[in-house]
């Protein structure tokens, strides 16, 4: 396991992706691997207000010269997320990652993977898409959005796809590109016509993972849902991100998680 | 300048005023790369009970103005899971802990104290007094004090070690708790546990938390601690005080033991910054260096009264 750490990380450069989100590249002197599916705690302001760092999941990291590139995809909600737009390149903030567990890319890797990200939970997915693409391991991948605009790193996504030969599936709640409707009923669709993944890897909005987890349930496919729950810490002791599983238990999703194979959680993504 | 940072809550000796509070820390192990347990001058477990225990459905947190309230519902692995799996490393590793108690029940209170009488390596007894009593229709055993006093006696005869009651800023008559914490055995008080408090959804229209109430805190409740730790100070000069509400910094350590705190904890910065603890100390230790304080037990008590 990656050791985590607690690091300045200094905002080099962002790129806005879509009206609400935008790409943030933090660079760190201290090497910080990451795997696909982990994530990182991050200042949003330099006082006690707003008080909390934010959880975001990391979308790709790499050397950067002599120091360490951390890429983060990031959708403005709140506060938080509004200063991390607008505070100027140059700002240092902290950042505490890697923490909790990310996707599996090796089981199943003998049949193509299903990647399918919704709205932003973009960020793990590509991660793991690029991987795979480096890894030469073959995959389709799923992206969907409520509209055309916010498709993210489509591009990018094109790329990674095309690297192993896969199909890019996009899909927009209006319609404004892609296949209209949701990415798991685009999913479903294949699979249906007789199309196999040895595995699901899904990050997105909570109805759409938990509409995957009961498929993945119901069709027999394994699937690893990176799940988003609010969490003060990261690090395991507020114990605010608990995540119920099927034997009852409640375990801090940023320890244990946040991926959780569908099949551990509890009736809210089973069928 | 070398400045002792040394104190003493009642007979149990500190290395140094900063401990880390109860339910942001974990058992004690969870942060070992982040901030060790054995550098802070002690730990206070998160709370444990006789049984293990789920805790509140979700959402339990939520952010507010320089804050959060939460409402986790206690959730712990229980008093033998902590015993058995976590108090010997802790002991290994020369952590002084303190153990955070409660129940819903006063025997359940002393269930946990008799269990970890057994373990090794613990220091002393902090008593959660802000749980319903399932007895007496859920009033909190910290806003009676008849109640506190009889709980906190209960407890006082299954330990020798030291025993801290953490008082709770809800209470009607907070000098009136203390005052039958103190007349039921406990050696300190504890103050303030978190304040009673709502987030509410103005689009859903619904309160934020699972529970709807939850306690606050963080820097928003520092004044609120502050002049609680005076007052009881005030009332009561030679009960030892262990302050705790919204501290972030050194200076806010050096307030609370103005105040009458003769050490504090920190709790909700460590969410945001594991190692807050130790940054705290080393920015009180620069502060008294500073200042020209060579002692910080000094400082207890010390403010000056217009």
């Amino acid at each position: 396991m990656i050791a985590r750490r607690d690091v300045p990380a200094r905002l080099l450069s962002r790129r806005e992706l879509s009206p609400t989100c935008f790409s943030l590249l933090l660079a760190t002197s201290e090497e910080l691997p990451a795997e696909p599916g982990q994530f990182g705690m991050l200042t949003c302001g330099q006082g006690l207000d707003p008080l909390l760092r934010r959880p975001f999941s990391i979308a790709g990291v790499r050397p950067l010269g002599r120091e360490w590139g951390v890429e983060l995809l990031v959708k403005e909600v709140g506060r938080g997320t509004g200063w991390l737009r607008r505070a100027p390149l140059g700002t240092t903030l902290e950042l505490l990652a890697p923490l909790g567990h990310g996707f599996n890319l090796e089981a199943g890797a003998a049949a193509p993977a299903a990647l399918v990200a919704g709205g932003i939970g973009l960020p793990p997915v590509l991660f793991a898409a690029e991987r795979l693409a480096e890894k030469g391991a073959p995959f389709d991948l799923f992206v969907g959005a409520a509209t055309a605009q916010e498709l993210l790193e489509v591009e990018r996504c094109r790329a990674a796809v095309a690297a192993v030969g896969g199909e890019l599936v996009l899909c927009t709640d209006d319609g404004s590109m892609g296949e209209p409707g949701f990415v798991t009923a685009a999913l479903a669709r294949r699979f249906a016509a007789g199309q196999r993944w040895g595995r699901v890897l899904a990050c997105g909005p909570d109805p759409m993972l938990q509409a995957l987890g009961r498929w993945s349930i119901t069709e027999g496919v394994v699937a690893e849902l990176s799940l988003e729950e609010p969490m003060a810490c990261g690090v395991g002791v507020c114990l605010g991100c608990v995540v119920e599983l099927a034997d009852g238990r409640r375990v801090a999703s940023c320890k244990e998680g946040p991926v959780f194979e569908a099949s551990r959680l509890a009736a809210r993504w089973r069928p | 300048m070398r400045v002792d940072l040394s104190t003493a809550v009642g007979a149990l000796e500190l290395a140094n005023p900063v401990m880390a509070a109860s339910g942001t820390f974990g058992y004690g192990l969870d942060l070992l790369d982040l901030c060790p347990p054995e550098r802070l001058g002690a730990v206070v477990t998160k709370g444990l009970s006789p049984a293990p225990r789920a805790g509140n459905p979700t959402p339990r947190i939520v952010e507010t103005a320089a804050g959060m309230i939460n409402a986790i519902g206690l959730q712990n692995i229980g008093a033998e899971a902590f015993c058995q799996e976590v108090a010997g490393e802790l002991a290994r590793r020369g952590a002084t802990v303190i153990v955070n108690v409660f129940g819903e029940r006063p025997e359940q209170y002393r269930a946990v104290i008799e269990r970890c009488e057994q373990a090794e390596g613990i220091a002393g007894y902090e008593l959660n007094v802000s749980c319903p009593n399932v007895d007496h229709g859920g009033m909190e055993f910290g806003h009676d004090p008849h109640q506190l006093e009889a709980l906190t006696a209960l407890c006082r005869a299954a330990t020798r070690k030291p025993l801290w009651v953490k008082l709770s800023p809800n209470a009607p008559d907070l000098v009136g708790t203390a005052r039958a914490a103190v007349a039921g055995g406990a050696d300190a008080l504890t103050l303030i546990n978190t304040l009673r408090a709502m987030a509410i959804d103005p689009y859903r229209r619904r309160p934020v938390l699972a529970t709807a109430f939850g306690g606050l805190s963080g820097p928003a409740i520092k004044p609120v601690a502050l002049r609680m730790v005076f007052e009881v100070h005030r009332a009561l000069p030679a009960v030892p005080l262990v302050g705790i509400g919204g501290i972030e910094t050194g200076k806010d350590v050096v307030e609370f033991l103005l105040a009458g705190a003769a050490a504090v904890q920190v709790g909700t910065a460590i969410f945001r910054h594991p190692a807050a603890p130790l940054r705290i100390l080393d920015e009180l230790e620069e502060f008294c260096r500073a200042q020209g304080v060579e002692r910080v037990s000094s400082l207890i008590g010390g403010l000056q009264w217009p």
